[in-house]
């Protein structure tokens, strides 16, 4: 394994430290508070903060970490603490009565997510938030059960497998369960399923060309997420013995999402300090009166525009600055790494036969055919709007063609959407690199493997054997792939703080990763500078001779003769020439339509062309220079 | 009949905020949380021109539209221009917290009694399709219909507005062709709340000058604009008097207490059959 050791300073090793340590540290101390001489006011206190923070946990884990702004956790809390009510009223224990409300949650907060697979950020927040105002309806309808507007009165004391738990076994209990549930958020988020998360959050696109069911994730995410606040509900209900529906209104939704922002939505242990926060600020005041509205929502702008990582969030930016100085030092060494041997990869032959895609009247792609046989690289040129990028999504499976074909080895894929394309072997990468922020080279390499190779939920909770098997494996399999691009050095560094040219080859490292029957490139030289282009000319080469079949999508001429077996350029949809560069490049109909001026100049093939375009005529890498 | 026209009047008001939320939506791609209450700050500032100083009702939708006005450019100025094209929803946040801080004003400065004020028309009756309504809910019945389609025309003939959709798009275009992006969501952002600001005082009268007002409309107005399409103000329209419309008629026919199940009911079923809403624009590309 390549040895990180970029950034060694103090600070970077203070960043690196685990954090569950201290945090277990803090929660086994949190539980010894009663026999610490603390009085039953303070344990009260405590109780609630730590109630608060599992709603808040649950909202982090859906909204910090998966990006989705399912805002309807106080209706799983108010769920949570109905359904834990009626049946410890009828005489159930909490054995069973917990799971029950976490189980009653998680159905609220699917049915309360499920608009957002259709439809993303406001639309999800605001569908969701209206759930929070049927808590009251809700109420009502079934008041026999709930009491209706009035409440529900006469919750009896709790008890666990048959013994009645006094105040202090209630206080354990509920401590025990948020230090349990930060345990499994933990281990949910640190794991290859927390990166899952945070591809989601970056883009769907980018999960659904990874292999990713986008719904299934997102629902996933929203039952995990409401899991903590239906155990806090059934907390909340039994901790005072009485439940009205106007406890669980939108004021509280509000708090909540401000603990969320101010502890630091996307992390682990911040919502015990938001809730501590609130609850020992703006929530001791009854219902936020007077000044304390205007107060909060100061708080929340304040808090909104300047600490969007929350408190937690500035505490590790601070750390990861002060490691910046040695990681930029060590960045900057960029030595010439010797690339490993490339594995061979089991490219398939890919087939368009026919293909034709309308966008309402107008033809993007019209009565296009090309094959792309198996260790050749296949190049696509052609003007902007000549409908390149349009068939590489017909290929992966974003757009639905109008009429046509595509085959992978000689198998039609008619109909499948883009995860399912994924799944059947067709990797790509994108002209603007999507690279999910906050996660090392390694980890979004290693997500190209999510699907190829599944770890259960249960065994990542657990970190069972399975787990601790793949993650060994994701590691190895995603070294290897940067080595084979020269860049393992750079396995856990930061991704998405590295220049272009090289988040452009993390994004080739994550596209080998997925062991692709097909790999797409789309403008992988746009942005890159001479030195790049040649390392990436070198990167495609290789590929090609480890028997991959590579589609190449790209404007710079010059790479394109260089790499490329066939080239086929469009114009307006349809395929005006084919053939090696050689011909291309002499072909009457393409020096009309594409290369302009550019055939003057045109560059020898083989590997020097490169070397004359790149010094030479630079700004020809994009076609509508050459014409004028 | 006379279910249907009080659900009307009520989906006026919706349509009203939803045209509000349109305005910044597609002049700078913002949902601003916080625009209902610029109507609540409306109603009050009414109550106190009309009811307390006794002046005629034009004064109050001048000082209403001032108010709305500056406290659109503060809110701007300090909850979303900072935020601006960082991609992130941050405004959830900021917005959110304006809609409180707005909330709290006005309760530090009118207290939490509802204030009842007196409708354009002095409260009068008119009879009209077998369905009685006060001339005030027809003004606003009548407001709706000639401001979406007033704002509908002007986003898509002024200049002003043509640059706004183009600023919505993308961003970065718009401000590469000329486009003050920042000027453009100070001014809608005003603009909207001078508009809701200054109908204060004709929703008023149908709502009473209360300080939760807000935070009922906003949900509603939502479901409106997600009913109607993003952006489009004739589906703010159509969208807002069908969730007036449906809460009324589950109202009167099942009880209240299923008014807003009936309203999320729809909700959901306009989304998952049509996520773009009746009227919105659906974007084909994705990469």
């Amino acid at each position: 394994m390549i040895a990180s050791g970029t950034s060694r300073s103090w600070a970077g090793v203070v960043r690196r430290l685990p954090r569950w340590p201290v945090a277990l540290a803090a929660g086994v101390l949190a539980l010894a508070a009663p026999w610490l001489g603390f009085g039953s006011d303070v344990l009260r206190q405590v109780v609630l903060v730590a109630i608060l923070a599992l709603v808040i946990s649950g909202l982090n884990l859906s909204w910090g970490y998966a990006g989705e702004l399912a805002l309807g956790q106080v209706a799983m809390y108010a769920v949570g603490a109905y359904v834990g009510a009626v049946l410890t009223m009828h005489d159930i224990d909490l054995a069973l009565a917990l799971p029950a409300s976490a189980a009653a949650a998680v159905v609220v907060g699917v049915i309360s997510g499920a608009p957002g697979i259709r439809l993303g950020g406001w639309g999800l927040a605001m569908s969701s938030f209206f759930l929070v105002l049927l808590v009251p309806d809700a109420a009502e309808i079934f008041e026999p059960e709930t009491g209706g507007l009035n409440g529900l009165s006469g919750i009896p004391q709790a008890k666990l497998f048959g013994t009645e738990l006094g105040e202090t076994g209630f206080y354990l209990l509920v401590i025990g369960c948020l230090v349990v549930w930060l345990a499994v958020m933990r281990n949910i988020v640190t794991s290859r399923q927390g990166g899952l998360l945070r591809v989601l959050r970056q883009s769907g696109v980018l999960a659904a060309s990874l292999g990713i069911g986008v719904s299934s994730a997102k629902l996933k995410a929203y039952a995990l997420g409401a899991i903590p606040a239906g155990v806090a509900g059934c907390l909340f209900a039994l901790l005072d013995g009485f439940i009205a529906p106007d406890y669980f209104g939108l004021t509280l939704m509000i708090a909540i999402i401000a603990g969320s922002v101010l502890g630091g939505s996307e992390s682990v242990y911040g919502c015990v300090v938001g809730a501590a926060l609130l609850q020992l600020g703006p929530m001791q005041v009854t219902a936020f009166e007077k000044y304390a509205l205007v107060a909060f929502g100061a708080f929340l702008v304040v808090g909104g525009v300047f600490f969007s990582g929350g408190i937690t969030g500035l505490i590790s930016r601070g750390l990861r600055l002060l490691s910046r100085r040695r990681a930029v030092a060590a960045a900057g060494d960029r030595r010439p790494a010797v690339p490993s041997e490339m594995d061979p990869i089991p490219g398939e032959l890919l087939e368009v036969r026919a293909l034709v895609k309308d966008f309402g009247g107008s033809r993007a792609v019209d009565d296009l055919s090309l094959i792309a046989p198996a260790g050749q690289v296949t190049g696509l040129i052609g003007a902007n709007g000549s409908g390149k990028t349009t068939l590489l999504n017909i290929i992966s499976g974003f757009y639905t063609p109008t009429s046509g074909i595509v085959a992978i080895g000689g198998s039609e894929l008619a109909g499948s959407g883009p995860h399912q394309r994924a799944r059947r072997g067709v990797a790509r990468t994108f002209q603007t690199p999507l690279i999910p922020a906050s996660s090392t080279v390694a980890e979004v390499v290693a997500s190209a493997r999510l699907r190829r190779h599944h770890c259960g939920l249960i065994a990542t909770i657990l970190r069972l054997p399975a787990y601790r098997r793949i993650r060994r494996a994701d590691r190895a399999a995603s070294v290897r792939a940067l080595g084979v691009l020269g860049i393992a050095h750079l396995a856990d560094e930061p991704a998405s703080s590295l220049a272009l040219g090289t988040r452009r080859l993390v994004e080739v490292a994550r596209a080998l990763a997925a062991e692709p029957a097909v790999l797409l490139l789309d403008e992988p030289a746009s942005g890159l500078d001479e030195q790049e282009v040649a390392d990436l000319a070198g990167v495609i080469r290789r590929l090609r001779d480890a028997g991959a079949t590579v589609l190449l999508v790209e404007h710079n001429f010059a790479l394109m003769c260089a790499v490329s077996d066939r080239i086929h350029v469009l114009e307006s949809g349809r395929l005006i020439a084919k053939g090696t560069p050689e011909e291309v490049q002499h072909d009457p109909a393409v020096i009309e339509s594409y290369l302009g001026q550019l055939a003057d100049v045109a560059p020898e093939t083989g590997p020097d062309a490169l070397e004359v375009a790149v010094s030479g005529n630079r700004a020809d890498s994009s076609p509508g220079a050459g014409n004028d | 009949m006379l279910t249907i026209w009080s659900g009307l009047a009520v989906g006026a008001i919706y349509v009203l905020v939803a045209i509000g939320f349109n305005i910044m939506f597609v002049a700078s791609d913002t949902f601003n949380f916080a625009q209902p209450q610029y109507l609540m700050l409306g109603t009050f500032v009414s109550y106190t021109i009309v009811v307390s100083l006794g002046m005629p009702l034009v004064v109050a939708l001048v000082v209403g539209g001032v108010m709305g006005f500056a406290v659109g450019v503060l809110e701007d100025w300090t909850a979303i221009r900072p935020l601006s094209g960082t991609g992130v929803h941050g405004e959830l946040v900021t917005t959110v917290g304006w809609s409180v801080i707005m909330q709290g004003c006005v309760l530090l400065l009118w207290g939490s009694a509802p204030h009842r004020i007196p409708g354009a028309g002095s409260d009068s009756v008119v009879t009209l399709l077998g369905g009685r309504l006060s001339v005030n809910d027809l003004v606003l019945i009548a407001l709706a219909v000639g401001l979406s389609f007033g704002t509908h025309y002007w986003f898509t003939h002024s200049k002003l507005g043509i640059a706004g959709l183009a600023a919505s798009e993308d961003r970065q275009a718009a401000m590469i062709r000329g486009i003050n992006v920042n000027r453009l969501s100070t001014g809608a952002c005003a603009v909207a709340g001078a508009l809701l600001g200054s109908l204060g005082a004709v929703v008023g009268p149908k709502t009473f000058a209360v300080f939760t007002l807000g935070s009922i409309l906003v949900l509603k107005a939502f479901v409106a604009l997600a009913v109607g399409g993003f952006g489009s103000f004739k589906g703010a329209l159509i969208g807002g008097f069908v969730v007036g419309v449906v809460e009324a008629l589950v109202g009167r026919y099942l009880g209240t207490e299923f008014a807003n199940l009936a309203v999320f009911g729809v909700l959901i079923g306009v989304l998952l059959l049509r996520p773009q809403g009746l009227f919105g624009q659906r974007r084909e590309r994705v990469v």
